[in-house]
């Protein structure tokens, strides 16, 4: 049941600062304009109101980007490279010139993360502002390559079209030569998500384990994931923190097969229809948990399920952080992520 | 981390073929200096800077009224699903400008012209990182507008309240380049670069061994590749050899005829048209009387849809009077006054009161403002579709124009300009902006009449291939251009918006914002278009752009005085 809107207003106001409320609730109600109570929805204004940005091969921040289109299927990924440091080549990428012929590196290893942009499977594209800011420091961080992918977005495309692009840019980056790194010249493959992109991160991650395509590790942030039951944290938490339940559904309404409900895999993982992952080879799990998120109670359960099937998984419990708190780098949980998503690639690394 | 606004800045797509284990591809760009004024510096002192990194012009001192404004709209819309629905359906302009956008949305809204409560929560509020600058005295709403029956108010209110920091991405520098996957591409490009290297250092006797090198390289090229470096190489070429003239004067019938061609294989120029006229529409909203100067009249494409849509107005047409102005035509035909007696055709089929007049002028500058027999009862809009970078070939002409057309004092000024720097002074730099830039346009082209789109007879029209070999033609001409010629003679000097918006705001002009019912049918036409899903239309502060995938190539934006 959503309070007031005045009430809940107030209780935001409290936990984030200025300019994360503006951002987040400026989303909430441009969204609200563009999800129909049909199920239908306003794309067009959508991509209107989407602030976007440029690739840029000039390095902001020791940071370059560019965007690669498979002409097979039209699919567009946007590549987060760091600045070499040797003078020819930043000579070369000020007058951009990149070279994709050579590997990362032949003596170190660089870890090259493909991540999925959130939006509950509608909102956002590779190109959005706030996920491209993102993406770029998280190479910089890693000190590795980014490579994020514009999936397929509902309710235009449904399950499982998402997945499919995702599975095959895991294939796609590869077979990339110029991704190669380490003494054991192989493409040192993360995967990496907010919100929805954390749900397509672990359904790739799922695929590539019973394909036997190698992924080092997984970083969900907020992951979306539900079920039919109601939670307890969405009952406490509904429209409290910029999220109401009744949004989550459209979404899942939108993303799902028409007239599946949220029982379905995709969705609830460890559910009555999900699929064990014990004794399979699935990467080592980084889940961030917003504490005012209303989802918190599906996302710990994934933790659970993980750790019941024998996985890896490590929870990052961020108590007093709503979801987008990374978006601006103005909070103390926006910093803990850094350190902690820097830790956990490292540790594949070395 | 700070995003540096005056950093130069390219893009670059690339393509990689689906085959796995395709290893090899290289991409180019060349340098952008982004010169003259930097608007960004001047008039954006005060943007948050954590939003504008985000895509939100917002100055620090608006936080708190941007924070209640939003507040104000979620309670109005929280509960009442109508209300969002009418909201979803209004004409949005300039999101990044979030204080105004939102405020066009209280109008929009609010039924009565009560001032909203204010909530100031947020000044009381003790929050854990305090942000808050300080605010003298309380934040208050603008005075509101009464709500008008005609939601076009919105764009009176937007455009009134938009800041006149007009602020485009001033970076909007853009490249694009193929990728191939084969090595000779690889190869191709560098060679064309080294070659154009050399023609900048005057080394002829290296660049010429290495335009055959070129020469030879592309004709074992496939696809759009080969059409783009066999023109770079061609043009380069006739830069070394100093062919003269650089490029032939055609006729302007044949360049009408390769342009026709080219409108229809892609729909670059369709979009053009479509999106300036409904600028001019909005600006013709209610006026009886109303004139259209067309600074590049060609074969008329752009007026069919304008008429009709006039034809069509609630309230009847106006009277319409187009004054359309081409160049000499060298054999004493007058193919202006051919294409005005057509479109007179038209107006009477569809009942429309119209007015043709046809100007020869071999340049724009020619031109005075007591020449169009400007009427005061009428409207007056100008229409500018790739002719004003021709101007800056010589200097002085274009302030001359844009003087001239202030003093004609029109409700509007539509510009539609390639979205790109092929005016910077090292030749180098011109070489790889063009070569990203058209090597995109000819991979859009290569994909257009392939029916990707979807629908079934190719959409609109079917394109041929001679359509298709026309454009290829077109565009070789404006590469051969941008390459080979100097002085005068270079008319291809495209600028980007950032530049058109300083240029244009020196002369005194501000931007009539173009807003998302422009935005949604410029999408729905393009989906129409078959051939090609990869086109995007993209809003960037209050002007439209067409590109292929992520890269802008063409702008519309609209003006009118300060």
């Amino acid at each position: 049941m959503a309070g007031s809107n005045e009430i809940n207003a107030n209780e935001a106001k409290k936990v984030v600062p200025l300019h994360t409320w503006i951002l987040i609730s400026n989303f909430k109600l441009a969204y609200n304009m563009l999800r129909r109570p049909d199920g239908t929805f306003n794309r067009e204004l959508a991509e209107f109101l989407d602030r976007k940005v440029l690739a840029n091969t000039v390095p902001v921040d020791g940071v370059y980007s560019f965007d690669v289109v498979d002409r097979a299927t039209s699919l567009l990924n946007r590549i987060y490279r760091c600045a070499p440091r040797e003078s020819e080549s930043g000579r070369q990428l000020g007058a951009g010139i990149i070279e994709l012929e050579k590997p990362l590196s032949s003596t170190e290893i660089v870890p090259v993360i493909i991540f999925f942009h959130g939006g509950s499977f509608t909102h956002s594209s590779a190109n959005s502002a706030i996920y491209d800011t993102f993406c770029r420091r998280l190479a910089g961080l890693v000190h590795g390559v980014v490579v994020s992918v514009n999936y397929r977005r509902s309710p235009e495309h449904r399950f499982p079209s998402a997945y499919e692009d995702g599975w095959e840019t895991l294939k796609w980056v590869h077979s990339r030569s110029w991704l190669l790194s380490g003494k054991d010249s192989k493409v040192h493959v993360y995967l990496a998500g907010d919100s929805s992109g954390g749900n397509i991160a672990h359904h790739v991650a799922h695929r590539a384990a019973v394909s036997g395509v190698e992924v080092l590790g997984n970083i969900l942030l907020h992951p979306l994931f539900g079920g039919e039951e109601r939670t307890e944290s969405e009952r406490k938490l509904d429209g409290k923190y910029f999220v109401k339940l009744q949004d989550r559904d459209w979404y899942w309404r939108a993303f799902l097969p028409e007239g599946e409900t949220r029982d379905h895999p995709a969705c609830n993982i460890f559910g009555p229809r999900g699929s064990s992952l014990e004794g399979l080879n699935f990467p080592k799990s980084l889940v961030v948990v917003a504490g005012l998120d209303l989802v918190q109670d599906w996302q710990l359960s994934y933790v659970e399920g993980l750790q019941r099937s024998g996985q890896d998984v490590k929870l990052l419990f961020l108590k007093k952080a709503t979801i987008g708190f990374y978006f601006l780098p103005n909070n103390e949980h926006f910093y803990t992520l850094m350190e902690e998503m820097k830790n956990f690639i490292k540790s594949g690394v070395c | 981390m700070k995003r540096n606004h005056s950093h130069p800045q390219k893009h670059i797509i690339t393509y990689s073929t689906p085959s796995p284990g395709a290893a090899t591809s290289s991409v180019t760009g060349g340098d952008v200096t982004e010169k003259g004024k930097n608007m960004w510096d001047e008039e954006d002192a005060g943007v948050d800077e954590l939003l504008a990194m985000l895509g939100y012009k917002v100055k620090s001192a608006d936080m708190v009224d941007v924070a209640q404004k939003i507040e104000h709209l979620e309670g109005v819309l929280g509960n009442d699903d109508g209300l969002s629905q009418i909201a979803s359906d209004s004409v949005h302009y300039n999101p990044s400008d979030l204080n105004s956008w939102l405020e066009s949305m209280i109008c929009e809204l609010n039924p009565s012209p009560e001032p909203p409560m204010i909530d100031d929560s947020f000044m009381n509020a003790t929050l854990p990182d305090s942000e808050l600058q300080a605010i003298a005295g309380n934040a208050i709403y603008p005075p509101l507008k009464k709500l008008k029956p005609n939601c076009s108010s919105s764009s009176s209110s937007a455009s009134a309240s938009a800041s006149s920091s007009y602020n485009p991405n001033p970076n909007n520098q853009n490249q694009v380049v193929l990728v191939d996957s084969q090595e000779n591409g690889i190869r191709l490009v560098h060679t064309l670069m080294a070659c154009a290297e050399a023609v900048q250092q005057e080394n002829f006797q290296l660049a010429e061994s290495l335009v055959k090198q070129a020469g030879l390289l592309a004709v074992s090229q496939a696809g759009a590749m080969r059409k783009v470096a066999t023109c770079f190489a061609e043009a380069l070429a006739r830069r070394i050899y100093r062919l003269s003239p650089q490029t032939p004067q055609d006729p302007p019938a044949f360049s009408d005829l390769l342009q026709m061609h080219f409108y229809e294989t892609c729909p670059y120029l369709k979009f053009a048209h479509f999106t300036a006229n409904q600028a001019i529409l909005e600006a013709f909203a209610g006026k009886k009387k109303v004139h259209v100067i067309d600074f590049g009249m060609k074969q008329g494409m752009q007026w069919p849809a304008l008429m009709q849509a006039l034809a069509l107005r609630p309230g009847g047409p106006p009277t319409f009077r187009l004054t359309g102005i081409g160049p000499p035509s060298g054999d004493n035909t007058d193919h202006l006054q051919e294409v005005g007696w057509k479109l007179a055709q038209l107006a009477e089929t569809i009942h429309v009161k119209f007015e043709f007049r046809g100007f020869i002028a071999g340049s724009l500058a020619d031109l005075e403002p007591a020449m169009f027999d400007l009427r005061t009862d009428e409207v007056l809009a100008v229409n500018s579709v790739f002719e004003l970078h021709q101007l800056l070939a010589r200097p002085g002409a274009i302030e001359k124009v844009l003087s001239a057309v202030k003093e004609m004092k029109p409700e509007i000024l539509t510009v539609v300009e390639q979205e790109a720097n092929h005016n910077g002074l090292n030749f180098l730099e011109r070489f790889t902006e063009s070569l990203h830039y058209y090597s995109t346009l000819f991979d859009s082209l290569e994909s257009s009449g392939t029916g990707s789109g979807g629908l079934d007879g190719g959409g609109i029209s079917p394109v041929t291939n001679q359509d298709k070999f026309m454009s290829e033609v077109y565009l070789g001409k404006q590469i051969c251009n941008v390459v080979a010629c100097e002085g005068t003679d270079r008319v291809e000097r495209h600028e980007t918006l950032t530049q058109w918006n300083n240029r244009l705001d020196s002369a005194g002009f501000e931007a009539v914002h173009l807003g998302s019912n422009a935005f949604k049918q410029a999408s729905m036409l393009l989906a129409l278009f078959a051939g090609g899903d990869g086109y995007r239309v993209e809003e960037d502060n209050g002007c439209l752009m067409l590109g292929w995938h992520t890269r802008p190539l063409i702008t519309t934006s609209a003006w009118k005085i300060q």
